[in-house]
């Protein structure tokens, strides 16, 4: 049980708190609700460029990192297609200098041309490096068009194209921080050996006058109902064929979430897993396959992906997938495998709450998705999915009109 | 009104308190050492055994013995063991280094005797069935085969066996080929001879008390297994080349890799905590010198970094990055130019400061969380049979060191012809 305290600033900033003093670090995570989804079809990419941006100085300290090192901190941030997130972990004394930072940064920016050359630069070479020079990894560029078609979910959080992160101009950047870089667009937890007291406190003192910013209601688009099977060969200079299927389920907030993610678990997780067992255990058909979800805020996908041996086909791949997932959708599961993944899935959760930093992050997850207190609650959702439940859900999921898949060909 | 522009008053921490182990030996001569911290009813327990690659008879051995470990034991098949670990919840994971072999179970507190009966049999009876030893050989050259499409992969071979030479244990790599050349009864014998309980020490951290640590005791502690009298063999003489300098070719590569250092003195040596810092100021945070001048001011790069690698008798200092194409030459040369500069400057007391500070922040950070508590206390312990005073050492260096004895130190450790450097990259980028 993860014990919450939680307040609001008159501004609209959201603070999450856990106490826990089995540590002498303190992780302070803030989260802004904004991501590549919030952004330009012709800029895209700019919300992760932004992230990078935020690191080049703020109005009153000209360096974010130095100062913090300097009190025996460390920071890092990631953004992704929902979100934006930023985390400093820090030794308990001195915490303030984490609460003057970032409310620093959140006042306002120095928008400093230099960063904003250098940066651009930088997140080139991290195009480069995770997905243009690295065997497969142009994946998510070929499959998020193919799946999607209105969504911005249909490009990766770090753009397109290299091309759309070089024509960024400073007043892109200044419009998007004051667009949506705000009290009232932002979530704080902290975990750590702290009271909600000194909390309240520092809040109040460091982000308490930062005024409210008007923060435009996102209007995203839907993506209309996938009504026939999408079809994707390349070929590439890779060492061996792969196989990628992906279905549209459903959002974060819907009833049959949980459900999916257990099907995705019933399929792939742990060596005993359906596709596992069979396909690469047994019948030497694949070297690795993977089942899971995107776990987006809005409608996800559900993937699978799969690395073929020398010998198997195309088609002897994709027949083998289609056979284990039509069992799912025509077959019960009986209670012993349902109780497996749940076991499964209540393990890893508890897992991934270890970690005092990643503690602060599910936290502020939870918050955004509604509420922190949540997170205590999450693995009895899981827990009440039912056999007729998995069915229904698997049935809804896995038609071809549901599905794209793409054929990465290995060149001879 | 707030004054922003001044820093709130900072306090770095004189003394650091360390989270001790609970340590016994146990009937059978195994150390144990158990950390309880945390707020979930989980725990991990690793098993830590004298096991790298570099005690193998054959390319390969050691990392398929360890991954082969869950694959069928004298009373379980494969997909048995695999079913029981999933029901409860549990995994393992193996590991294999140049120096140790290591299987990690997590559990979920309330299945881990269950858990723990499983482990047994697992370290205990493994039989490397040979249909699934088939499966391993196929499934590691091929995945083997996709890592050496990377020019990181190609630049950290040519790195280790430029420092050691091919044909030592810190030098070698298996081949595509050599997984398919693995043997069952090779594993078979690995398992006797190395993943015995004479050369294991076993660590639980997480939520545990003592019906964990009995149940412990109950699997690990009482009987010995495997073969008592392995004795572990002296590595031999290093064997490199004078070759400074080693290129890969990667055809169209956007990229390049580069890896410059070093064969360094091992963690007992008394300058080795000094070397911790000189490391740090070069590359060893977000704001070293490297990442400030490669990164943030010239933008050649995604990230770059230097890193003191821990190896049981040799600790191994390396620069790592990947830069785009072009800037290839340029980023070498800046590399060069900010290590003269240590070799050549003093370093400014607003740096050194900053630094030092930095470094306590980290000490205490690996202190943070029950598992990163036992990954630091077992990396103490079992590598270079280091205790508690370790830290207090560092600390007593990183608050003391100046600047004259940094450059010193810059200048006996990083000279320009003791450093070898790895390039792999598109030729048409290098000149």
């Amino acid at each position: 049980m993860i014990e919450v305290e939680k307040f609001c600033l008159e501004n609209g900033l959201r603070v999450v708190v856990h106490n826990d003093n089995s540590t002498p670090i303190v992780s302070f995570n803030l989260l802004y609700d904004v991501g590549s989804r919030d952004e330009d079809p012709e800029r895209t990419g700019f919300a992760h460029l932004f992230e990078h941006l935020m690191f080049g100085g703020s109005v009153n300290i000209p360096k974010f990192d130095e100062p913090l090192e300097r009190t025996g901190g460390e920071n890092n941030a990631f953004t992704n297609n929902d979100f934006t997130n930023y985390y400093i972990t820090i030794p308990k004394e001195n915490l303030e200098t984490a609460f003057w930072l970032e409310s620093d940064r959140m006042l306002n920016l120095a928008f400093s041309k230099k960063s904003l050359a250098v940066q651009k630069n930088v997140v080139v070479e991290e195009f480069n490096q995770r997905y243009l020079n690295k065997s497969y990894g142009d994946v998510w560029h070929l499959l998020r068009p193919l799946a999607y078609k209105v969504h911005p979910y249909k490009w990766p959080t770090i753009g397109v194209e290299p091309r759309h992160i070089k024509n960024a101009t400073l007043t892109d950047v200044k419009d998007f921080f004051y667009k949506h870089y705000a009290p009232n667009n932002a979530i704080l937890t902290i975990t750590g050996p702290v009271t909600t007291v000194e909390i309240l406190e520092y809040s109040k003192k460091w982000f308490g006058e930062i005024e409210r910013r008007p923060v435009p209601k996102r209007q995203i688009p839907k993506e209309p109902r996938q009504t026939e099977p999408r079809i994707l060969e390349i070929e590439r200079d890779v060492p061996f064929d792969s196989i990628f299927k992906v279905y549209h389920m459903s959002n974060r907030k819907h009833a049959d979430f949980h459900a999916t993610d257990l099907i995705s678990d019933i399929l792939s997780n742990g060596k005993s897993s359906r596709l596992y067992n069979k396909l690469v255990q047994e019948q030497n058909i694949f070297s690795e396959i993977n089942a899971y979800i995107t776990g987006d805020i809005d409608e996800g996908l559900f993937v699978i992906t799969g690395r073929l041996y020398e010998k198997t086909s195309f088609q002897l791949a994709e027949s083998t997938i289609n056979e284990e997932l039509d069992q799912i959708k025509n077959k019960s599961l009986g209670d012993y495998e349902l109780e497996k993944v749940k076991n499964q899935f209540e393990s890893n959760y508890k897992f991934g709450e270890v970690n005092p930093l990643e503690k602060a992050m599910n936290l502020a997850f939870h918050e955004l998705l509604g509420n922190a207190e949540n997170i205590n609650h999450e693995v009895e959702k899981y827990r009440k999915v039912t056999q007729e439940k998995v069915k229904e859900v698997a049935s809804n999921l896995f038609s071809d009109e549901n599905c794209s898949t793409l054929f990465y060909k290995a060149k001879k | 009104m707030l004054n922003r522009k001044i820093a709130p008053i900072r306090q770095i921490p004189d003394k650091i308190v360390v989270t001790k182990a609970d340590e016994i030996i146990l009937p059978n001569g195994i150390r144990l050492l158990s950390i309880n911290v945390g707020t979930e009813d989980v725990c991990k327990l690793d098993l830590h055994f004298s096991a790298g690659s570099r005690y193998q008879s054959k390319p390969a051995e050691s990392r398929a013995a360890l991954s082969l470990l869950t694959e069928g034991t004298q009373n379980l098949t494969s997909h048995q063991i695999a079913e029981k670990f999933d029901f409860f919840g549990s995994f393992c994971e193996q590991n294999s280094d140049r120096d140790f072999g290591k299987i990690s179970m997590f559990s979920l507190s309330k299945y881990l005797n269950e858990s723990l009966d499983l482990l047994e049999q697992v370290v205990k009876t493994p039989t490397f069935p040979e249909k699934e030893v088939e499966t391993y050989r196929i499934k590691g050259k091929q995945s083997l085969i996709v890592e050496l499409e990377k020019v990181t992969t190609l630049s950290r071979q040519d790195f280790f066996k430029g420092l050691f030479g091919f044909y030592h244990p810190y030098g070698f790599f298996a081949e595509p080929q050599d997984y398919i050349n693995i043997k069952r009864s090779d594993l078979v014998n690995f398992h006797q001879s190395h993943l015995t309980s004479n050369l294991c020490t076993i660590v639980l951290s997480g939520k545990v008390g003592d019906s964990e640590i009995n149940n412990v005791i109950n699997h690990f502690g009482k009987e010995k297994w495997g073969n008592e009298l392995t004795t572990l063999e002296n590595l031999p003489k290093i064997a490199a080349s004078e070759q400074r300098k080693y290129f890969s070719h990667k055809e169209d590569a956007l990229q390049s890799a580069i890896r410059i250092g070093r064969i360094l003195v091992d963690r007992k040596h008394p300058d080795y905590s000094a070397l911790v810092i000189l490391n740090t100021l070069l590359g060893g945070y977000f704001g070293s010198r490297l990442m400030k001048n490669i990164r943030e001011d010239k933008g050649y790069t995604y990230g770059i970094s230097s890193t003191i690698l821990t190896l049981r008798e040799f600790c191994v200092f390396v620069i790592g990055t990947e830069v785009g194409a072009e800037y290839t030459s340029l980023a070498i040369k800046e590399i060069y130019f900010e290590i003269s500069r240590l070799r050549n400057e003093l370093v400014s007391n607003n740096e050194l400061d900053l630094v030092r500070n930095y470094l306590l922040g980290e000490l205490l950070r690996s202190f943070d969380g029950a598992f990163t508590i036992a990954d630091t206390i077992i990396n103490l312990f079992e590598f270079n049979n280091l205790d508690y005073t370790f830290f207090e050492k560092t600390i007593h260096t990183i608050k003391t060191i100046t600047p004259e004895q940094i450059m010193n130190l810059a200048n006996n450790y990083l000279r320009e012809d003791d450093l070898i450097e790895c390039v792999a990259g598109s030729k048409k980028n290098i000149n």
